[in-house]
């Protein structure tokens, strides 16, 4: 056993690994990377280099079960930072669960608190499931706390079959936060996430 | 006590700070006194509670007045006319009274106090300890809540601590002074009685089996300087206090050399029974914290305050199984000390 892995027992044993506000346990996250590289082969493509700072990232879905995951482990792989995916349940034993490998509610307040944190936050479209490659509607309340903190909206499209293994991930250019806050501001930076999404799924 | 409502004190004149600070015979109360006794700017130092307070205070005039004694707060509040209130009395169920007697008087003394400190023309500003429990911890409720976040308190020390921020704040209004209610994350530190810090430090801990979330905390000696940053600094508004990061009930169990034993449902009636026969009652607030966390954003207090805790929620963890035991001194060793 090596001494890194003698560290880290050590650590799950005497409970000093480090668990955040809202729950994530970085450390076993990476624990359970070799079992999410067994259940996906994801390959990454598009702007590798994230912006650092808070971060909002708009990914489409169909079922939407692995979606989350593929997006949270290959921006894991990128860069090492963490995607706070919104809309866990908040029902025992689930949503516990999840908020431990980085779920959070979907709540305006816990997003712009997440951002001003300066964290990765992930926000999935509305699901299409019959259409593979289409971006589904994106309400624009979701991202009123996003222009309210400033942070820069990151369009991802994810493609793959919810029983297959292979998945893509492409990961757009950052959308420049709007300069004057506001309602039109929200809505319009929704519509041009939305079509940055859908352009990235044209190009598959 | 929802404007920016931010007026100088006396001592920004020349003239002096007379503190009036209730609870002042808890810990918080006891060191509250003591730091506002060492600045320069405050003339007097009045304080009330139904216990005496646990340190020599040089220069703080204690008045021993049970808070529901409505009569008797009514009457010291109005001879002593302060130009601060510092209103500590808020009584944490199974710290240092029951639940039913912490409700009586928290309710009691802020309605007394605070009721007869709007009718003093010397009252400048009031500053309130409140808890983030205010907050509630119901199903989908907020994991970090910032202060725009409406409070729905879920236990009865929440709601008890709403109905304080709420007399505090009508206060606030007749007095047309600013009203700081300061929501101190779980208090605890060395010789601070705390309902979580005796449960945390049983020899076996139940935590939850299906639900172990992360709850921040805020030492002690943090919650003393931010309360008197907050007498000098005259904000209008609800303010967040917390300790930097966050543990859950299993690890501080871990942390500690305890045994985390996970329960769930009705084995929780149980852990509660035994744990009081064990002399560590869990009131609802506590369990509340157990189950579903408790933490809150602290960010507006650097910037309002000027204050950022300096023990973060691992230390104050820390800190609580540190605890040194009693070191009993002989007679001739103290003689031999004092000469």
């Amino acid at each position: 056993m090596t001494t890194a892995t003698g560290a880290l027992l050590r650590r799950r044993i005497d409970g000093t690994f480090a668990v955040d506000p809202w729950g994530l346990d970085a450390e076993l996250v990476e624990l359970l990377a070799p079992a999410a590289r067994l259940r996906w082969d994801i390959d990454v493509q598009g702007a590798l280099a994230l912006p650092g700072g808070p971060l909002a990232l708009v990914a489409n879905r169909r079922l939407g079960l692995s979606e989350p995951w593929v997006v949270a482990e290959a921006v894991r792989r990128l860069g090492g930072r963490h995607v706070r995916w919104v809309g866990i349940p908040d029902v025992v034993p689930v949503g516990p669960g999840l908020r431990r490998l980085g779920g959070v509610l979907d709540r305006p307040d816990e997003i712009a608190g997440l951002l001003r944190a300066g964290e990765v936050v992930g926000l999935s479209l509305g699901r299409e499931p019959a259409r593979r490659h289409h971006a589904g509607a994106l309400h624009p309340e979701v991202l009123a706390p996003v222009v309210e903190t400033g942070a820069k909206v990151v369009p991802v499209a994810v493609d793959g079959r919810e029983l297959g293994r292979r998945w893509r991930v492409v990961v757009g250019e950052a959308l420049e936060p709007a300069v004057h806050p506001g309602p039109l501001a929200v809505a319009d930076l929704a519509e041009q996430a939305r079509a940055a999404v859908q352009h990235l799924l044209d190009r598959l | 006590m929802t404007g920016e409502r931010v007026t100088g004190l006396r001592a920004t004149t020349g003239a002096g700070v007379r503190a009036l600070v209730t609870g002042l015979g808890g810990e918080l109360g006891t060191r509250v006194a003591l730091l506002l006794e060492a600045r320069p700017e405050v003339e007097a130092v009045s304080g009330l509670d139904i216990e005496p307070p646990r340190r020599y205070l040089e220069r703080t005039d204690f008045h021993r007045v049970d808070p529901r004694d409505r009569a008797r707060n009514v009457a010291i509040v109005r001879e002593f006319e302060p130009t601060v209130v510092v209103h500590v009395g808020t009584y944490e169920p199974n710290a240092r009274c029951s639940p039913k007697a912490a409700v009586e008087r928290t309710e009691a003394g802020a309605i007394g106090v605070l009721g007869a400190a709007a009718e003093c023309p010397s009252l400048e500003r009031i500053v309130l300890r409140s808890g983030i429990e205010v907050y509630g911890r119901g199903r989908g409720a907020a994991t970090r809540p910032d202060e725009s976040v409406p409070p729905e308190p879920t236990t009865p020390f929440g709601h008890s601590l709403l109905h304080a921020e709420r007399v505090a704040g009508v206060a606030g209004d007749v007095a047309d002074v600013p009203v700081t209610a300061l929501r101190l994350a779980p208090v605890m530190g060395p010789h601070f009685p705390s309902p979580l810090g005796r449960y945390l430090r049983l020899p076996a801990v139940p935590v939850s089996a299906t639900s172990d979330l992360p709850f921040s905390l805020l030492h002690q000696e943090d919650a003393a300087e931010a309360i008197v940053a907050a007498v000098f600094a005259g904000h209008d508004g609800p303010v967040n206090v917390v300790g930097d990061g966050a543990i859950t009930a299993s690890q501080a169990a871990r942390f500690g050399g305890r045994l985390p034993v996970p329960i769930a449902g009705p084995a929780w009636w149980a852990a509660r029974v035994l744990a009081e026969v064990a002399g560590s009652p869990v009131p609802d607030h506590v369990r509340e914290l157990l189950v579903r966390g408790r933490t809150a954003d602290g960010g507006r207090a650097g910037s309002v305050l000027g204050v950022h805790p300096r023990w973060d929620t691992i230390d104050v963890v820390k800190d609580l199984f540190q605890w040194a035991g009693v070191t009993y001194v002989t007679f001739g060793d103290a003689a031999e000390e004092v000469a």
